[in-house]
């Protein structure tokens, strides 16, 4: 009987053992459901607040200015009409500007059809000139924008700032800071 | 500049962790000389801290992330809390604040020296993870390409002094989990005595206090910023702050109880993991902008998978040691008796019950999502069927748990208890059938009464009443029950009792509230510096001489475009009065007013809490 009774204990511990065991790896296995289910909501590309742009989308505001060449050449929001346009703001005395310059010679002999207008941004027209005489000029049309009025009603922050224009006067690709090659190839390439 | 400096300490702090995580196996020293490093490390970390927030405060736009979340506009003090308002920002207030728990940790008198290093190389380990997180994927000392000379402004709902000092005090609670974290892997390693409970339970007091304090600030900022008239939505990040307190308030009852109990050793070491683990997965749904709500930065993919892994790691490690080094030694529980063991073990059940319901209601969107590709939100009705009823038992446990006894079945006084509860009973029930009667907010004001009543009669019947600092550290456990007792009349009043009305109106019409009549004085727009207000003035009790004015309106933030809703609140002791001004139509506005009853016995309750909290810490 004493036998007997021991075995019961025995299979008593033993069991209560495997359960203590079961019950401890719990919150490893928990942890690892978690992280199955986090990572694949990672990793297929959810976004739910990425934030739209505000001008993304709209129409293009109005806009009037001269050539910096020719005082008497003026280019308005109904010249870019009905082509893809890409609108660049920039100045001689903003240094990242430099770094993007090239990328437009770039796209510009990559794609002959797209519009380059450039905006010089409060910038005396004698640096301007001297600037596109030292790296180029990669624009079709390189307006002035002097006071600044042009920019503000574009919501422009700090140069350089980059659009670009649809064939029906929307904007549809807006970028802060300088462009790069990446971007050049990841996101306005896809939309040309 | 201090950009530089600051990303300089930032990597050197990293850099002398590593150093001294990698002392454990090959370069062994000093006692003395470790804990040189380790505070040499915190005021490295901390000098990267100030060096941004100096980057802020001078508006050096040159700062990549003070461009994003700052402008020159701003008064001072947000530009201050403009620091951890960005996500940048605030990991590196989270690592600041680690590297200061391990500096006040490397200081503890009456600890084993192996032990507290061993803790302290733990705490490296954490250092090395977050910093590389934030060197690599969260950096906020990015130099900007941009020529500018002005930034894009902060959230503007953020703008508010409620919310400045709120990040900070969430996370030293948050972060103060992480020296309980390492105290019980340390402890799991060495198999020390019983020592270690001790420093636990000061820290876990610690952590505790502050979740409860910035929990309590960040609820207080929704109940008169979001302009909804609540004070709690079960917002996601609202419930991955509610459940490391919760795991908090189990952990530090259990140091509190335990008397040489194996068992519950063990659960306190598991408790220890949770917490932490908990926080950092709180972390990790805000930060990889899973969540959607007013705490979401922008989102990007890396930083959600980096911190995931952070998460892997640490609860990994954590429940891993656990598995593998658990203590052997094991001596029954003895619950067959109706004693504080046996109370303490039942409410510890329910709040792991309860933290397990919010996490699954917390995580379900994801997991339907992943599954079914569709979008869904768990809300309110899910967590106040779900949580509140498994809270009830708990609550009523509390009443009577702390004149149990120790060993025996034996309830003092069980006499007196019983008689007390049935003529509080019968006061409440004719009470409530005068009023409307409710369920939930007789079982409320019934279970709040009571624990406040049992709580009194416990400290008159069980020590003399003397008025010094000793006795008020002995009756803290009671006071701090008054305090949960006053927060539960506080939250069925509010929630249960609430009152809604809906009014149009002109500039100068009269209206009734509450049997006070209102006059709607006038609309006044202003232009302040960083934002224009509109306000709808309303004067209260206009027969009375001193009638109160009340201001509620939007600020419209120009630099963000966004628009803020301010309501006005006229606080009374029994009630808030909640005003909201909505839209205008037709020449009308639109008025919302909601009564709040007892409101402020929510808060009241919540400091009660916090001071107890503060009391316990210093009680050996």
């Amino acid at each position: 009987m004493a036998w007997s009774d021991n075995n019961d204990l025995f299979w008593f511990n033993s069991s209560y053992k495997k359960m203590n065991r079961i019950i401890i790896l719990t919150p490893l296995i928990i942890l690892l459901i978690i992280c199955f289910f986090s990572l694949t909501y990672l990793l297929s590309g959810k976004d739910p607040n990425k934030p739209p742009s505000a001008l993304l989308n709209k129409n293009v505001p109005s806009f009037e200015s001269t050539s910096l060449y020719d005082t008497k050449e003026i280019i308005r929001t109904t010249d870019i009409k009905n082509r893809k346009t890409l609108i660049n703001f920039f100045a001689s005395w903003c240094s990242p500007c430099k770094i993007e310059h090239p990328l437009f010679f770039e796209i510009g002999k990559k794609y002959p059809e797209l519009y380059l207008l450039g905006f010089n941004h409060k910038d005396p027209t004698s640096d301007a000139k001297k600037y596109l005489e030292d790296d180029g000029n990669p624009y079709d049309f390189v307006g002035v924008d002097a006071d600044g009025l042009i920019a503000l009603e574009f919501g422009v922050f700090g140069l350089p700032e980059t659009y670009l224009i649809n064939e029906e006067g929307k904007i549809i690709f807006k970028f802060m800071g300088p462009i790069t090659k990446d971007v050049l190839k990841n996101e306005i390439e896809p939309l040309l | 500049m201090s950009s530089l400096v600051g990303f300089l300490s930032l990597v050197f702090a990293i850099g002398i962790n590593f150093y001294l995580f990698l002392s454990r196996y090959i370069f062994k020293f000093q006692k003395q000389k470790f804990n040189l490093f380790i505070r040499f490390s915190s005021l490295l970390t901390l000098l990267s801290f100030f060096s941004l927030m100096y980057a802020y405060v001078v508006s050096d736009f040159s700062n990549y992330n003070v461009f994003q979340n700052s402008h020159s506009n701003k008064p001072l003090i947000y530009k201050i809390s403009g620091t951890w308002g960005n996500h940048e920002g605030s990991m590196l207030l989270w690592l600041c604040i680690l590297s200061i728990f391990s500096f006040f940790f490397s200081f503890t008198k009456n600890i084993e020296d192996n032990f507290q290093k061993l803790t302290l190389i733990i705490q490296a380990f954490l250092h090395i993870l977050f910093g590389l997180f934030i060197v690599f994927t969260s950096n906020p000392f990015l130099v900007n390409s941009i020529l500018v000379n002005e930034g894009l402004g902060l959230n503007p709902i953020l703008q508010d002094p409620g919310l400045a000092v709120h990040p900070p005090i969430l996370y030293a609670g948050y972060v103060g989990y992480s020296i309980v974290f390492s105290i019980a892997i340390a402890g799991l390693f060495q198999n020390t005595d019983d020592e270690w409970l001790y420093v636990a339970k000061k820290w876990s007091l610690i952590s505790w206090t502050f979740l409860t304090g910035g929990i309590a600030l960040g609820s207080y900022w929704a109940y008169y910023e979001l302009g909804w008239g609540g004070w709690w939505f079960w917002d996601p990040v609202e419930n991955i702050s509610l459940m490391p307190w919760i795991a908090g308030l189990a952990l530090v009852h259990s140091l509190m109880m335990v008397r040489g109990e194996q068992a519950i050793k063990k659960w306190i070491v598991f408790l220890s993991i949770l917490c932490f683990s908990l926080s950092v997965f709180g972390t990790f749904l805000v930060r990889s902008g899973i969540l959607t709500s007013v705490h979401s930065f922008a989102a990007d993919a890396s930083r959600g998978i980096f911190i995931l892994l952070i998460f892997f790691i640490v609860t990994g490690f954590g429940f891993l040691v656990f598995l593998l080094k658990e203590p052997k030694k094991s001596n029954a529980l003895n619950l067959l008796f109706i004693n504080k063991v046996s109370a303490l073990v039942i409410n510890n059940i329910l709040m792991i019950i309860a933290t397990l319901t919010i996490l699954l209601g917390t995580i379900y969107p994801i997991i339907i999502e992943v599954l079914y590709n569709k979008r869904i939100s768990v809300g309110g009705p899910y967590f106040n069927s779900t949580v509140i009823p498994i809270m009830i038992p708990g609550f009523l446990l509390m009443s009577i748990a702390p004149i149990l006894s120790w060993q025996t079945n034996k309830i003092n006084n069980s006499k007196k208890y019983v008689l007390a509860f049935i003529i509080l009973s019968v006061l409440v029930l004719i009470q409530s059938y005068f009023l409307d009667f409710n369920t939930w907010g007789f079982v409320g004001l019934l279970l709040g009464f009571w624990i406040i009543l049992a709580s009194i009669i416990a400290i008159f019947s069980s020590y003399k009443i003397k008025i010094n600092i000793k006795f008020f550290k002995i009756i803290n456990p009671h006071v701090a029950h008054i305090g949960v007792g006053i927060a539960i009349i506080g939250i069925t009043c509010s929630s249960v009792f609430q009152n809604e009305l809906d009014f149009n109106l002109n500039e100068g019409d009269k209206f009734n509230v509450n049997g006070k009549t209102v006059l709607f004085e006038k609309i006044e727009t202003t232009n302040e510096i960083n934002f224009q207000s509109l306000r709808g003035k309303f004067l209260f009790d206009i027969e009375k001489n001193q009638s109160k004015e009340i201001e509620a309106g939007k600020n419209y933030y120009p630099v963000s475009k966004m628009i803020t809703s301010e309501a006005g609140i006229l606080h009374q002791w029994n009630k808030d009065i909640y005003f909201i001004l909505g839209d205008q139509k037709n020449n009308e506005w639109f008025v919302k007013v909601l009564i709040n009853p007892f409101v402020s016995f929510i808060w009241l309750g919540v400091i009660i809490m916090i001071y107890s909290g503060l009391i316990a810490v210093t009680r050996r």
